[in-house]
């Protein structure tokens, strides 16, 4: 049987939170996964005491299980793609996420190097 | 069920017993004059002039008689609050029913409230400009003035949005600030208060923890020293001895200097350097905390959002892989977040 990369829905009605889960594809979603490698919080939040207006989503992940996982053939569905594209452990599948200019910590920058 | 009364159904019998007939001369001159001409229009019963109720118009008692004989009096010292003082009833009244009343006293019956002093806008003025201007630490501003200091940094809080405010053009309640600060109690920590006064408030109490409040019976040698780090141990491996608990502990090592005969300006200097030297320690200890979780961190930014990745450790889950600290949403285990009687504060601002 495959094995995805794919996210888990728990939290609550119009309250959605994903664990990020490496499981066998036909197994139910909620199921007991073989592993859960992270979270993914879809709610966009501001920072607090910060004017502005800007959001960003908080996103945990065990990067090394993550490759771990790739490299022994599990498949991550669209939306885990578009995810582990962005630390860089796959290529981006559709368009490319433009690497921040403010900050250090930019994937893409330690990829090419 | 208690018998009713007919025509009266909410009083009961003992304001009754009470009651005093109103001498007809006490009736308003309005109310005489409209009986005759209500007879006229409506009411058929001579004795009733409210042709629309038959419920028997309240009788003046004995006790709100007395109520507004004192109002009459009273009121006009109340109405204006007078400037530095409060506008309690025990401004005039100086023994409840059952004892004498203090000033403080806001309810005189009751001995329990006592209205504290607050810290005036010219005292939070101060603490600010003794932070943020002269730059002494936040424990020698709270030893200085005797505010604890958790107040201190509140104030400093406060008064830094308040001036965030002013420069943004932001209305500010200032009417109403003043309204309610000029019925309260206030502190001015002034230099005369400060030296003639009580302290504003106990700055270096220390929590008594539940587990310390036992009798304990802990057999040691005689020949060892049983210090209160020792005693705390006894009650509990995470019970922490006072002197570790208190929340200034540099203000005990400058007295003691000054018992030792260090002249006290020298210690309270050597206090204002220990003191900034300790809470640089905890600012360097903070900032390393946040650069850590920092640069656990990714952050990508796709535009509309910003993406950040935390870094963790999917392997922290313990032998059922159920550890309270392992990540995301666990299996199994029924969440209680929903059942009544659970806590849900926010824990940040937004």
């Amino acid at each position: 049987m495959v094995v995805k990369i794919r996210l888990a829905r728990f939290g609550r009605t119009n309250h959605p939170f994903y664990n990020i889960v490496v499981a066998h594809s036909r197994t139910a979603r909620n199921s007991r996964p073989l592993e859960v490698i992270g979270t993914y919080d879809p709610i966009p939040k501001k920072d607090p005491y910060d004017d502005s207006g800007r959001l960003h989503k908080d996103i945990k992940l065990d990067i090394t299980r993550a490759k771990y996982w790739i490299g022994v053939g599990a498949q991550p569905t669209d939306t885990m793609w578009r995810l582990l594209s962005m630390v860089g452990i796959l290529p981006p599948k559709y368009r490319p996420a433009t690497p921040s200019q403010n900050t250090q910590n930019t994937p893409q920058a330690s990829n090419k190097a | 069920m208690p018998p009713r009364i007919r025509g009266s159904g909410s009083q009961p019998l003992l304001l009754l017993s009470s009651l005093e007939s109103a001498p007809s001369s006490s009736l308003p001159p309005s109310a005489a004059l409209a009986a005759p001409l209500h007879r006229s229009t409506a009411s058929p019963s001579p004795q009733c002039n409210r042709s629309f109720s038959t419920t028997p118009a309240r009788q003046v008692t004995r006790l709100r008689r007395l109520f507004k004989d004192w109002c009459a009096n009273n009121a006009p010292l109340f109405r204006y609050p007078q400037p530095g003082q409060t506008n309690y009833v025990s401004r005039i009244l100086k023994q409840s029913d059952f004892h004498e009343v203090y000033p403080n006293q806001p309810f005189p019956n009751n001995p329990a409230f006592r209205s504290e002093p607050v810290l005036s806008e010219t005292a939070r003025e101060t603490i600010w400009r003794a932070v943020m201007v002269e730059g002494l630490p936040l424990k020698a501003v709270s030893a200085e003035y005797k505010v604890d200091v958790r107040r201190v940094a509140a104030v400093v809080r406060m008064k830094e949005i308040e001036k965030k405010w002013e420069r943004e053009g932001k209305p500010m309640a200032i009417p109403y600030a003043k309204a309610i600060m000029g019925m309260l109690p206030r502190a001015n920590l002034t230099e005369r208060e400060r030296r003639e006064g009580r302290p504003f408030e106990p700055i270096n109490d220390i929590h008594v923890h539940s587990y310390t409040m036992q009798q304990l019976f802990v057999p040691t040698s005689e020949s060892r020293e049983f210090t209160r780090a020792d005693a705390a141990k006894a009650f509990g491996d995470h019970i922490l001895p006072p002197d570790e608990k208190m929340r200034i502990p540099e203000l005990v090592e400058m007295e003691r200097k000054i018992s030792q005969g260090l002249p006290p300006p020298q210690a309270r200097a050597e206090f204002v350097e220990e003191t900034k030297k300790s809470e640089q320690e905890l600012a360097a200890k903070m900032r390393a905390r946040l650069q850590a979780a920092e640069d656990r961190r990714v952050r990508v930014d796709s535009g509309r959002f910003e993406f950040r990745f935390e870094k963790i450790n999917a392997e922290e889950v313990g032998p059922t892989g159920r550890a309270r600290r392992a990540v995301g949403w666990r299996y199994g285990v029924p969440l209680m977040d929903r059942k009544r009687g659970e806590i849900k504060i926010p824990t940040s601002v937004e």
